[in-house]
């Protein structure tokens, strides 16, 4: 298998910032799954995935000194509600980067751990030998674009999800090396998580209630259960895989669902506080975007330094798929001279 | 408990007064589930766990009949328990003295109730004035929580006072001895080994049809 760095993220935030007032009375009260942030972002109505996408990706293109034609094989996007019924935004986000992927894999499954899935599959492509340089895109839109609906956003869960885009570059290198990888499907947990409206009506069909996303009922106590397992779980395999102990970690970083898993997984690791870093108190639940915006949110912050050893995990929608991932992490803030490249 | 025939309404001012209750009148579900997800944890620290109480579980292959029966009988213990020796009548009532970890004297009175299914061991290390180191045990026939054949055993321990510091010092020959009491964080996992004890003797004789037991033979006078 070829050996893959992650060299760099970058993140876009859309601006509009969305305090607890905007939501039904009471919400910044609220406990539990439902916990609210203090802000989180909203996207505009205009503001498209593949423009957020263009936005971080072009810090990263400079950052990381890349030549979108000649360093992007293959493209990656996961969008949380995609611009386009039935297409994927990965080609309108190449044309706009200018870069001609032999690759785009427009995702929509693995949500909140796409990022990971992204790495994972970059992995086999490249151990393939079809690329060498992969660009990953999470786009979470779904608090401005369907949770500020003025009858969605004051539902209980409303609160919770922010927007923002989290970009990445993977490349077949050992400069930051991705020392192990892994993820599950659950197929028992597939339809666990629903888009529907309170008329009933499925969200192709035509109507006049909004349409919200939201765990089926009846799951809940069995979700909860279930996050607070299969995370720990993945992260001590991805450790095993990369022959550390969980007690090696420099830095986790999650999604972000809610306070309470975040607490959870860091008591099942045993991690201290300052050991896992996120962002939800001032962004909210960023689904797939919380991973990238989450590292860069550490590196500005001087909570990852080279060598630490990265810790990534987090699980999707009900349970679906679950995923972690450790990289020896060095920083890489020009491409030139990285074996293999150019 | 008296339970009358005619229709029991609850007056809500009988639990006037009394702070802290979590009643569906005032809290309603989403209130609930916002308290309970937060009380759910992945881990617990075992201090947390096992701190004032430790309550042990087994399901045990053997009817309920039998295995109150075997536990019924303190010379038992002597199969079962990790150290529990050479238990002999004190003369003063039902009380037993034999010995623990090597040479320490345990006192024991076995309080046993047929209809409920208890079996209660009253135990103290060096006197058998004051039994504080109590055993609580309940068994309930499996075909009735789990719908399936056998006995399911709980046992509790109480963290008593005594248990930190040892009431009376002086009784002990060896001013080195350990006090059991050091050991409670070490409860868990020691009880849970003696269980398995007691869990595979009851299996084996009632699967080969054997006698329960205790297989005892006539000691000394």
């Amino acid at each position: 298998m070829t050996t893959v760095s992650l060299l760099g993220v970058a993140s876009y935030l859309p601006e509009r910032v969305i305090t607890n007032d905007f939501f039904a009375p009471g919400a910044s009260e609220r406990r539990g799954m439902f916990t609210a942030p203090k802000t989180r972002r909203h996207v505009g109505p205009g503001e498209s995935a593949a423009e957020m996408i263009e936005r971080a990706a072009r810090r990263l293109v400079e950052e990381q000194n890349l030549n979108p034609v000649r360093d992007i094989d293959v493209l990656f996007t996961n969008v949380a509600v995609p611009d386009e019924a039935f297409t994927g935004c990965g080609a309108e986000v190449a044309r706009r980067l200018g870069c001609r992927p032999r690759w785009i894999l427009d995702l929509h499954n693995t949500g909140c751990v796409s990022f990971l899935y992204m790495i994972e599959l970059a992995r086999s492509i490249m151990s393939a030998g079809e690329a060498r340089g992969a660009l990953l895109c999470n786009v979470q839109n779904a608090a401005g674009r369907v949770f500020s609906n003025e009858e969605v956003r004051l539902q209980s869960q409303a609160p919770v999800p922010g927007d923002g885009c989290g970009v990445g570059y993977v490349a077949a290198s050992e400069a930051s090396p991705v020392l192990s990888i892994l993820h599950t499907c659950h197929p028992e947990s597939a339809s666990d998580m629903e888009a529907s409206a309170a008329d009933g009506r499925r969200y192709w069909e035509p109507g006049l209630r909004p349409i919200s996303i939201r765990f089926t009922d009846q799951r809940v106590a069995s979700i909860i259960e279930r996050g607070n397992r299969l995370v720990p779980e993945s992260v001590r395999a991805a450790c095993t895989a990369a022959g550390l102990h969980t007690g090696d970690i420099d830095l986790f970083v999650s999604n972000q669902p809610n306070p309470i898993f975040l607490r959870n997984w860091r008591e099942a690791l045993e991690l201290p506080r300052e050991k896992h870093h996120d962002t939800f108190d001032s962004l909210g639940n960023l689904f797939g975007a919380a991973i990238p915006i989450n590292i860069e949110d550490a590196l500005r912050h001087g909570k990852l330094k080279a060598n630490d050893c990265l810790a990534l995990g987090g699980f999707s929608h009900a349970g679906d798929y679950t995923a972690a991932a450790i990289v020896r992490w060095h920083p890489s803030t020009r491409l030139e001279g990285i074996d293999g490249l150019g | 408990m008296v339970v009358s025939r005619t229709r029991a309404e609850l007056d809500p001012s009988g639990l006037g007064g009394i702070e802290g209750l979590v009643r569906c009148e005032e809290f309603d579900r989403e209130a609930l589930g916002e308290r309970i997800t937060e009380m759910t944890h992945t881990v617990y620290p075992h201090d947390q766990v096992y701190g004032p109480f430790i309550t042990i579980h087994a399901h045990i292959e053997c009817p309920p009949e039998q295995v109150f029966a075997y536990m019924a009988n303190p010379y038992s213990l002597l199969e079962w328990t990790y150290s529990v020796r050479d238990l002999h009548p004190t003369g003063d009532g039902d009380t037993l003295v034999g010995v623990d970890s090597g040479n320490t004297p345990i006192y024991c009175k076995t309080v046993a109730c047929k209809e409920a299914l208890t079996v209660d061991y009253h135990c103290a290390w060096d006197q058998g004035d004051e039994l504080w180191m109590i055993y609580l045990n309940r068994i309930v026939p499996a075909e009735t929580v789990l719908k399936r054949p056998g006995s399911v055993v709980i046992w509790t321990n109480c963290r008593h006072p005594y248990y930190k510091e040892n009431p009376f010092p002086n009784l002990s020959k060896d001013p080195k001895r350990e006090w059991v009491g050091d050991w409670w964080p070490l409860f868990y996992a020691g009880h849970s080994i003696e269980f398995q004890n007691l869990k595979a003797i009851l299996e084996h004789r009632h699967r080969l049809g054997l006698p329960m037991g205790p297989c005892l033979r006539e000691g000394r006078p």
